[in-house]
C-alpha cells in the first residue's frame, strides 16, 4: 500500500499482473471466445503460385449439410470495395479480400465457407470445384528488377512497384577521395516470427443498425477499423472492433481481408462466423519478411574511417500490395547503424513476386540492413588488419556529439554508442576468448567471434511514405489513454494498444499508481481493446516498438489531468491551496501534515454523487483522456530527409560460435547483449524482450527460412521444415544493460521489443565467419544451415571432400 | 461417425459421444470447455496443447478423443489449485518464465512431468524436457530459470 521510499513504482521489477492468470491457462484467447450460434469458417486457398481462375463452381459445397454461406473473389467484387493500400502503387489496383480472376501466391484465399464446425467447412471447401490456367511465375526479385520474368500485374507494366535513388551528402566525392572501396552483395532469406497462437476473428452482422462487429487478434485496430469502413461502405461508427488477450504478433498479426471474408460470410448467414488461421494458413499465407538483396559499398580511408556509402537494394515483396517498399523505408532510418558516415547513397527496388505477401515482421528490414553493414564493417576490419571492434570505435557517433542526426534525417537522441561496445566485450571476455579461440584452431576446433552492434530506433512516423508516394496521407506516431477514477476510488486505464505479450496492463499500472500516489495493485488495466470504450487513433496499434517512446506519454497525460482534478476537488473541499497538496497512499493530502486529507474513495463521492460539493465550474466525473504525439517525428525535408522512425536505443552483441567440421552444424556456446533502452520501466520485461528478441535473431540466423522453389512453391509449410529455435538451439543469453535516457519521451524510456532481433543474425554470422575465414569461407546469405556451412566449405576447397 | 467415450478429466467422470474423428485438444476444449489447453500448430510439433495421460506427457491434438477412452486426462486447469497458483506457477510468474502466455499451459504441463520424475533437475536436463515445447517471446531463458525455482524449494 505505501508508496516505495524511493523513485515510485516505475523502475521497479515487478512481477506481472497478467501473469496471474495466464499461468493457470486462464487467458482470454481469440479462440476461447465461442458466440451462441457460431459459425466456423475454412478458406480455399490456391495451390499455384499464378494462375488465372478459369472457373469455380461452389454448388456442392453449398449443398453440404451444414453449410450455412460460401463467398467467392467474385461475389466479394460485388459486395465489397477493394482494401485500401498504404502504399498505392503507380497505376491504382483494385485487391479485393478473394482472388478475383488472378491467383497470384501459393496459399491465396479463392473462396471461403462458413459452416457448423470446422471439420464441415473444410470438407465443403473439399467439394468446391475450380478451374485454374497455370501460369509462369514470378520468383526471382532481382530478375524483377532488370525488368525480366512474367508479370503480377500487366497494368502495371513492371513487377518492380517502386524504384528510386536517394542520395545524402557528397557521394561521388566521398568515393573518389576514398583510399578504398569495400564492396560486397548480402542476401537474406524470408522468414516470420510466427507467433503461437495464428491470426484469426469473429465477425457478426447486425442487420437491425447495418453495423458489424469484429473480435479479432489484429494488432493495428485505428487503422484496421478504416479498412473495414472503406470496404464494407458503411461508417466507422457502425462498427466495433475488440482485441482480447493476444498470444504473441511481432507485427505479424494483421490480415484485413481475412476479416473481411468473414463479414461478407456473416452477413450472408445471418449469424457469426469465426476464422482462425490453421499453422499452415498461417506459414503460408499471412506474412513473411521480405527477403532480398544488398550490394553494400564502403568508401574508406587507410585509418578505417568511413567516408561513404552506396548501397543498391532488392526487396522481394510477393504480393504485397498493402504496404510494398516499407522495408526500404525503414532501412534508410537505419542505414547508417550508428556510425558518422557523412555521404549516403540508397538505390532501392521493391519488387513484386509471386509469393506469400511481405509485411511488418520484428524489426522490419533493419535486421537486414544491420546484417549487411556489420558483416562489412567486420570484412572491412579484416581487409585493415584492425580489430573489428576497434574499427567499430574510431566510427561510431559519439556521445559528446548526442542529439545527432543522421545525413537521411533520423535523430539519433541520446546514448553511448562505444560505452556500449566495451562494456560488451568486458562482460564477454573478449580477450580470453580470443586467446581460446587461437588454442582451440591448433586442436582443429573450429571457434568464431562475433560482434555485432546496431541502433533500435522506436516509433514509425507514417510521413516518410511520402518518400514513396509523393504525397501525405498519415504522419507521426501518436497513441491515446484514459485513466478513470471510479465511482467507489478504484483506478482503471485503458490504452489504445492492444498489448501481444508485452505486459502493459502492469506498466501502465506502475506508471498511473506513480502519478496517482497508489499501488499499482490498485489499477486495474483493461485488457485488450474494445472500440467503443477504449480511446483510439488511427494511428493506435501494437507496432513499431512504440509503446515506452509514444504510448507511454498517452498513459502519463491522461493520469495527471485526473491527478490535477483530484487535487482541485480536494483543494475546495479542505479550502487550501491545491498546491499545498499531494497524492499519497490513495488520497489527497497536506504536504508536511501526515495523513490529513481525502482519500480517494471519498473524492469520487464529491465527483460522481455528492455533485453540489465539487468547485464552481468543475465538470463532474473523475475520468480523462489523453493523446500523446511523439514530439521526434517531422515531415520530409526539400531534401528528402525524414525520421522514418524515432528514439533511438542501441546494443552490442557479442557471440562465441562452435562448427562441427563434419557436420557444418553450428553451435553457440556463449552469448553477451549489452544494451541501453533508456529508463527501464520494468526490468524484468526489458530482460525478457531482450532474450525473446535475440533468439528471434539466432532461428533466422541458423533455421528459418520460407524457402521457394523455382516455379514458386513454397517448400516450408508446416513446423516440420521450417524450423523454430527450441530450449536446446537457444543460449543462456547473458544481458547487461547501460541507461541513457531519451530526452524526448515522458518517461525516459526507449524502445526494447526489436533490438535483439536486429544485430542477432549479424552476431551470428560474423561469429561463423569468424570461425571459417581462415578456410577461405566469407558468409554472405542467411540462414547459416548445415548444408549452407557444406556448401561453403566445398567451394573454398573442393579437396576437402 | 459417432461413439461413446468415457475418461476422467481433471479427476471427474466424462461420458460423452463424440465423432470419431475428434481430437482430443477440440473435445476438451469446445466440448468439455477446458480452454487452457491451447492448439499451436495441430500437427505435433510445437506442444503448446500438452496434457498429461495416465500420468505422461501428450500432444493433446494428435490424439483422438475416442483413443482416451477408459484413460485419465489431466490438463492446465488439474495442475492449478482451486485458490492461487501451484508453486511452479508461481516461480514462472516470478522469473516472467511467458510473455504472451499462449505456450505456458505446454510449457508448465511438461516441467510438472520432469519435475515429478526428477527433482532437481540441472539446466540441461530442464532444456532437454522443454525442447519439444516452442515459444516465440522468451527465448526460453526465463522459463529455465522458473522450472529451476520450482525445482529448488
Amino acid at each position: 500500500m505505501t508508496h516505495p521510499a524511493a523513485g515510485g513504482w516505475v523502475g521497479r521489477p515487478l512481477p506481472l499482473k497478467e501473469d496471474a492468470r495466464l499461468v493457470a491457462g486462464r487467458g482470454r484467447f481469440l479462440d476461447d471466445l465461442t458466440p451462441g450460434r457460431v459459425l466456423h469458417v475454412a478458406m480455399l486457398r490456391s495451390p499455384h503460385p499464378h494462375a488465372r481462375i478459369a472457373a469455380i463452381d461452389t454448388t456442392a459445397a453449398a449443398a453440404l449439410p451444414g453449410v450455412a454461406a460460401v463467398v467467392t473473389g467474385a461475389e466479394a467484387a460485388a459486395s465489397s470495395r477493394p482494401i485500401r493500400p498504404l502504399i498505392p502503387t503507380a497505376v491504382p489496383l483494385d485487391d479485393y479480400c478473394l482472388a478475383v480472376e488472378h491467383a497470384r501466391f501459393v496459399g491465396e484465399p479463392i473462396a471461403a465457407v462458413a459452416a457448423v464446425d470446422r471439420a464441415t467447412a473444410e470438407d465443403a471447401v473439399e467439394r468446391i470445384e475450380v478451374t485454374y490456367e497455370p501460369l509462369p511465375a514470378a520468383v526471382d526479385a532481382e530478375a524483377g528488377a532488370r525488368g525480366e520474368g512474367p508479370l503480377l500485374y500487366p497494368a502495371l507494366g513492371s513487377n518492380v512497384v517502386w524504384h528510386d535513388t536517394l542520395t545524402y551528402g557528397e557521394v561521388d566525392a566521398a568515393f573518389a577521395r576514398a583510399d578504398g572501396v569495400l564492396e560486397e552483395r548480402f542476401e537474406i532469406q524470408r522468414y516470420a516470427s510466427t507467433p503461437l497462437e495464428t491470426f484469426g476473428c469473429i465477425a457478426e452482422y447486425d442487420a437491425g443498425t447495418d453495423g458489424y462487429a469484429f473480435v479479432t487478434n489484429d494488432q493495428r485496430p485505428g487503422l484496421t477499423l478504416a479498412i473495414m469502413a472503406e470496404s464494407l461502405g458503411v461508417p466507422q461508427a457502425r462498427l466495433r472492433l475488440q482485441c482480447p488477450d493476444i498470444g504473441g504478433g511481432f507485427g505479424n498479426k494483421r490480415r484485413p481481408a481475412y476479416l473481411l471474408i468473414c463479414a461478407l460470410l456473416a452477413r450472408r448467414a445471418g449469424r457469426p462466423v469465426k476464422f482462425l488461421e490453421d499453422r499452415r494458413e498461417n506459414l503460408t499465407a499471412l506474412m513473411h519478411a521480405a527477403g532480398g538483396v544488398m550490394h553494400v559499398a564502403l568508401a574508406y580511408r587507410a585509418d578505417g574511417t568511413l567516408l561513404g556509402l552506396s548501397i543498391r537494394d532488392v526487396t522481394d515483396e510477393g504480393k504485397n500490395l498493402v504496404s510494398p517498399a516499407q522495408h526500404n523505408l525503414i532501412k534508410l532510418g537505419n542505414i547508417a547503424n550508428g556510425y558518422r558516415i557523412p555521404a549516403i547513397r540508397y538505390e532501392a527496388w521493391s519488387v513484386l513476386t509471386n509469393k506469400c505477401p511481405s509485411g511488418a515482421n520484428r524489426g522490419i528490414g533493419k535486421p537486414f540492413m544491420c546484417f549487411a553493414m556489420e558483416r562489412a564493417m567486420t570484412l572491412l576490419a579484416r581487409r585493415l588488419g584492425l580489430d573489428p571492434a576497434e574499427l567499430r570505435l574510431r566510427n561510431y557517433v559519439s556521445a559528446a556529439e548526442m542529439p545527432y542526426t543522421t545525413p537521411t534525417g533520423s535523430q539519433y537522441d541520446s546514448g553511448d554508442y562505444p560505452a556500449t561496445l566495451r562494456a560488451a566485450l568486458e562482460r564477454f571476455g573478449y580477450a580470453h576468448w580470443r586467446r581460446e579461440q587461437a588454442a582451440a584452431r591448433a586442436s582443429g576446433r573450429l571457434l568464431g567471434i562475433g560482434i555485432a552492434t546496431s541502433v533500435e530506433p522506436a516509433g514509425t512516423n507514417l510521413a516518410s511514405y511520402e518518400i514513396i508516394t509523393g504525397r501525405r496521407a498519415a504522419s507521426g506516431s501518436a497513441e491515446a489513454a484514459m485513466v478513470r477514477v471510479e465511482p467507489d476510488g478504484q483506478v482503471r486505464a485503458a490504452l489504445g494498444d492492444p498489448p501481444s505479450g508485452q505486459g502493459y496492463e502492469t506498466v501502465v499500472a506502475q506508471i498511473v499508481a506513480d502519478e496517482l500516489g497508489l499501488h499499482p495493485d490498485q489499477v486495474s488495466v483493461a485488457r485488450g481493446f474494445d472500440s467503443t470504450t477504449t480511446p483510439w487513433l488511427y494511428l493506435s496499434g501494437n507496432y513499431s516498438n512504440k509503446f515506452s517512446v509514444t504510448d507511454t506519454g498517452a498513459v502519463v497525460g491522461a493520469a495527471r489531468r485526473v491527478r490535477d482534478k483530484l487535487l482541485r476537488i480536494a483543494a475546495h473541499r479542505l479550502e487550501i491551496a491545491a498546491a499545498d497538496l499531494e497524492l499519497r497512499d490513495g488520497a489527497a493530502r497536506v504536504r508536511g501534515a501526515g495523513d490529513r486529507g481525502l482519500t480517494l474513495r471519498e473524492l469520487a463521492r464529491t465527483a460522481y454523487a455528492d455533485v453540489l460539493g465539487l468547485p464552481p465550474g468543475e465538470e463532474p466525473g473523475l475520468e480523462a483522456r489523453h493523446a500523446h504525439q511523439n514530439p521526434l517525428a517531422r515531415p520530409i525535408d526539400a531534401a528528402r530527409r525524414v525520421p522514418s522512425q524515432l528514439v533511438f536505443a542501441n546494443a552490442a552483441h557479442c557471440c562465441l560460435v562452435e562448427v562441427d567440421p563434419a557436420t557444418g552444424g553450428v553451435r553457440i556456446v556463449k552469448y553477451v547483449v549489452v544494451h541501453d533502452c533508456g529508463r527501464e520501466l520494468n526490468p524484468l520485461i526489458v530482460e525478457g524482450m531482450v532474450h525473446g528478441s535475440t533468439a528471434h535473431g539466432i532461428g533466422a540466423a541458423l533455421l528459418e527460412e520460407f524457402r521457394y522453389d523455382a516455379s514458386g512453391q513454397l517448400l516450408t509449410s508446416t513446423f516440420m521444415d521450417y524450423l523454430k529455435p527450441t530450449a536446446l538451439d537457444i543460449p543462456d543469453i547473458e544481458v547487461d544493460r547501460l541507461e541513457h535516457p531519451s530526452p524526448f519521451t515522458p518517461l525516459g524510456a526507449k524502445g526494447v521489443g526489436e533490438g535483439g532481433a536486429i544485430p542477432g543474425p549479424a552476431a551470428v554470422a560474423n561469429a561463423v565467419d569468424d570461425a571459417l575465414a581462415h578456410l577461405g569461407v566469407t558468409v554472405r546469405s542467411l540462414p547459416i544451415t548445415p548444408d549452407a556451412v557444406w556448401r561453403w566449405l566445398d567451394a573454398s576447397a573442393p579437396e576437402r571432400r | 461417425m459417432e461413439t461413446r467415450v468415457r475418461l476422467a478429466v481433471n479427476g471427474q467422470a466424462v461420458d460423452r459421444i463424440v465423432d470419431v474423428r475428434r481430437s482430443l485438444s477440440d473435445f476438451l476444449r469446445d466440448d468439455l470447455g477446458l480452454t487452457g489447453t491451447h492448439v499451436g500448430c495441430e500437427h505435433g510439433v510445437c506442444g503448446a496443447c500438452t496434457v498429461l495421460v495416465e500420468g505422461q506427457s501428450a500432444r493433446s491434438c494428435l490424439l483422438l478423443a475416442v483413443q482416451l477412452d477408459g484413460a485419465a486426462v489431466t490438463t492446465i486447469e488439474g495442475l492449478t489449485p482451486a485458490a492461487g497458483l501451484s508453486p511452479l506457477q508461481e516461480a514462472f510468474r516470478e522469473c516472467h518464465g511467458l510473455q504472451c502466455g499462449f505456450c505456458t499451459p505446454g510449457m508448465i504441463v511438461v516441467a510438472h512431468e520432469l519435475l515429478a520424475h526428477n527433482a532437481a533437475p540441472t539446466t540441461a536436463e530442464i532444456r532437454e524436457a522443454l525442447a519439444g515445447n516452442l515459444c516465440m517471446c522468451t527465448g526460453y531463458v526465463n522459463i529455465v530459470r522458473a522450472v529451476s525455482r520450482a525445482a529448488r524449494p
